[in-house]
């Protein structure tokens, strides 16, 4: 099976045989020394972004990744496979009180490798709270209307017009009979053969992740990538960075092998994502990278609460593109703030990916794996940095040195999840349900919504008991104009240390409160294209 | 007599008292390592895997194949996938889990929480007694004063462990109505 997986062209790989520059950091026995022009940290979402800009110019770039290269003929579509390998800590990163379960990629690729292709424009109503509230410069809708553009160029983001899945079908008919809107999702896709694994990365090259396109575009204009390889911290003198000190990782990819690598740069881009890249900055341990002590604030997780339903009919929404419908009716009718807005979608159901979710073992466990074919989820994400109460959560470093995030789900919060859990079931028995279960610990199954409204209207909405999710990280650099409350400025350069940037998912300083890949291709685009042009002069 | 379970239910008794009740109760009895079908383990020690193969079947119940033989194989093969998934954690998950079962061992020199307290079955050979002390801690209070969110969260991951290592095993999907990842070519 796997040797005609190749004939489909793993271009990618061709790549490395035809000499794309990479090092696979587990495999040295020395430590090493290098010198570039740029070195980024991190190759997803931004990063990848960053390295096609910055190799085009004409700049020599760097890239280093702490996950391993793995491309198309790697992806063999089995979940116990995928997470260990492509995941932050195998798929298991939570929270400190363990209350949210946050899912990051960790490859080359980064999160574009693994995730569910789902591509929206950062909502109009987001630029203008930056605007208005946060004082940001450059973000109206017009000014980053070509950066959308050249994302959804770039990574072939188009409308999806095949016929959804009956997972997403439900959602449509749900909403459809409550007279809520919804809509139809972009996706960055090309040749997609609607399997629905993209969670375990695409085994035909139809998602277009930063693997696919802006890495290869990258090598192709000379780059080097480091794969294996965690960067630790930077060293400084006169307030400037003079190298940044890596570690490579064991073949595994869980632990540092014991081999360093230093690379010496003009300038240092951070690209590790919402929670490594400000872990980065807090283990280097400088004042000047952290004047005013916001390094790792203000970390947004959109948190994701869920609902089960049995349908009288197969779903098996394992197969079918995953998230190709949503609904925002209840983001656009909640934009006062008075109640937190949240979105609604369809995930990917693989059986490992869902028995993990479901609160509880035994024998009511066991039933509804059973009925697991019939199964109909809906999830919601919470629109979280748009209110004084929603202040996200804090990086911080574990004892030996890897990242966590404390982030408390504020009442505020808990009000908006109690909300979803009705809305999620309204839509679901509208949609034919003939049971819903709320997704909680202290929650059954139940058989009619007049039931659900008052099991939901009574649930302890605590940590631990609601089970609560994250793919979306977001924040911990905030940028921002004014130095005293931001840790970049809106071009994300550091207000302190001239020679460095951060351009990913850590720059929001509220939630998007969309899916936020296509938002961080965006802010890349723009944010490189203006460092290429100063560095180039 | 006064048991584990009910004195883990009377939550006012202080935790240095059940200390010093502890060290003058016996140790539990812990069940033999199944068959590791040549695995290399690398985490599980014989005792872990002992306890696991009385846990798993609690867990999955249903899930899991009725046929004597077929279900004894899912079990051993559950034991692997733990070895591999924890292996492959970070050093700090990893010492997490070597806390957790030393609790369940009782091994009191690695573990912070006193066994009178987590209910931990005397045997490990009553499957109403296991799922007694699986609800315990899962119902547990998250935020409680003496053990914090230890129990629940200890809970969380036994579960999820030994869910995800079984419901990705191809041998559960006919179970879970599961035709596998899509044949391509
Ligand atoms: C399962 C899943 C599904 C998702 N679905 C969608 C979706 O459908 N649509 C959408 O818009 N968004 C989705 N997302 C979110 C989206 O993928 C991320 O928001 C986005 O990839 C973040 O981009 P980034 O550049 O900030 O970081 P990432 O893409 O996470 O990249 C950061 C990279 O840096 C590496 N790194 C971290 N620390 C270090 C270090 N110290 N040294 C070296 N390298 C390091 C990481 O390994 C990683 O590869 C999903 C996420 C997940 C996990
Ligand atoms: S659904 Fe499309 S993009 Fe996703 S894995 Fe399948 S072919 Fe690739």
């Amino acid at each position: 099976m796997h040797e005609k997986q190749n004939e489909i062209r793993d271009f990618v790989a061709e790549g490395f045989q035809q000499g794309w520059k990479h090092l696979d950091a587990s495999s040295l026995s020395s430590d090493k020394t290098l010198e570039t022009d740029v070195v980024i940290i991190g190759s997803g979402a931004g990063g990848g972004s960053a390295a096609e800009i910055l190799a085009e110019a004409g700049l020599h770039v760097i890239i280093v990744e702490e996950g391993p290269l793995q491309t198309s003929k790697d992806f063999h579509m089995k979940e116990d496979e995928a997470y260990p390998k492509l995941y932050q800590e195998s798929g298991g990163r939570q929270t400190k009180d363990r209350g949210i379960k946050i899912f990051q990629g960790r490859m080359v690729g980064g999160g574009t490798g693994i995730n569910w292709t789902t591509s929206f424009r950062t909502p109009a109503t987001t630029l203008k709270y930056w605007a208005e509230e946060m004082g940001l410069k450059g973000f109206s809708e017009n000014e980053m209307r070509p950066w959308f553009e050249w994302a959804e160029k770039r990574y072939k983001i188009q409308k999806w017009t095949v016929p959804p899945n009956a997972n997403n079908s439900a959602l449509e008919k749900g909403c459809g009979k409550l007279g809520i809107s919804w809509g139809k999702i972009s996706r960055n896709v090309t040749g997609c053969l609607n399997l629905g694994y993209c969670g375990t990365g695409c085994p035909v090259n139809a998602k277009q992740s930063t693997l696919v396109t802006t890495i290869p575009g990258a090598l192709k204009a000379g780059a080097m990538l480091i794969s294996k390889a965690r960067a630790e911290a930077f060293v400084l003198k006169k307030g400037v960075i003079t190298e940044l000190k890596c570690r490579a990782m064991t073949s595994r990819g869980n632990a540092p092998s014991g081999q360093l690598i230093t690379i010496k740069a003009r300038h240092y881009v951070l690209a590790a994502g919402a929670i490594g890249s400000p872990a980065i900055l807090l283990r280097s341990g400088e004042k000047s990278l952290n004047p005013h002590g916001l390094v790792g604030t203000r970390t947004f997780l959109h948190p994701v609460n869920v609902s089960g339903a049995i349908m009288p009919f197969p779903v098996k929404g394992e197969y079918g593109a995953p998230q190709t419908s949503y609904s925002d009716h209840y983001v656009e009718t909640r934009l006062d703030n008075k109640k937190p807005g949240f979105k609604l979608e369809c995930p990917p159901l693989q059986p490992m990916l869902m028995a993990t979710a479901l609160d509880g073992h035994g024998k009511i466990h066991a039933e509804i794996m059973k009925q697991r074919p019939n199964l109909q989820v809906l999830i919601a994400l919470q629109r979280d940095g748009f209110h004084p109460e929603s202040t996200g959560g804090q990086v911080y470093l574990k004892s030996d040195g890897t990242p966590g995030l404390d982030y408390q789900v504020s009442r505020y919060i808990w009000e908006g999840i109690r909300d979803a859990f009705l809305a999620m079931a309204e839509i679901q028995f509208a949609a034919g349900a003939k049971m819903v279960a709320p997704v909680h610990r202290d929650a059954g199954i139940y058989g009619s919504i007049k039931e659900v409204k008052q099991v939901i209207a009574e649930l302890p909405m605590e940590i631990l008991k609601a089970r609560l999710f994250s793919a979306h990280v977001m924040g911990g650099c905030p940028m921002g104009e004014d130095s005293a409350k931001s840790v970049v400025n809106s071009n994300g350069l550091h207000h302190e240390v001239g020679n460095l940037s951060v351009f990913d998912g850590s720059v929001f300083p509220t939630s998007i409160a969309a899916n936020p890949m296509e938002s961080i291709f965006a802010t890349t685009a723009k944010f490189a294209t203006d460092l290429a042009k100063g560095m180039v002069n | 007599m006064l048991t584990r379970r009910k004195l883990f239910k009377q939550s006012a008794v202080s935790a240095i008292t059940m200390l010093a009740l502890e060290s003058c109760y016996s140790s539990p009895e812990i069940p033999p390592a199944p068959d590791g079908l040549g695995h290399n383990f690398e985490f599980l020690t014989p005792a872990d895997r002992g306890i696991l193969s009385k846990l798993t079947p609690v867990i999955l119940a249903e899930g899991l194949p009725t046929i004597t033989e077929q279900k004894a194989l899912a079990i051993r093969e559950i034991i692997v996938g733990w070895d591999i998934a924890v292996s492959g954690l970070p050093p700090l998950t990893q010492a997490e889990i070597r806390k957790l079962f030393s609790v369940l061992d009782s091994n009191f020199i690695l573990s912070l929480t006193p066994r009178l307290l987590t209910g931990v079955p005397d045997a490990w050979d009553n499957t109403k007694e296991i799922d007694e002390f699986l609800n315990n801690w899962r119902f547990s209070d998250p935020q409680s004063l003496v053990t914090g969110n230890e129990l629940r969260v200890g809970y969380m991951g036994m579960v999820e462990l030994t869910m995800a290592s079984w419901y990705a095993n191809p041998r559960s999907w006919d179970f879970c109505g599961y035709a596998g990842p899509p044949v391509l070519w």
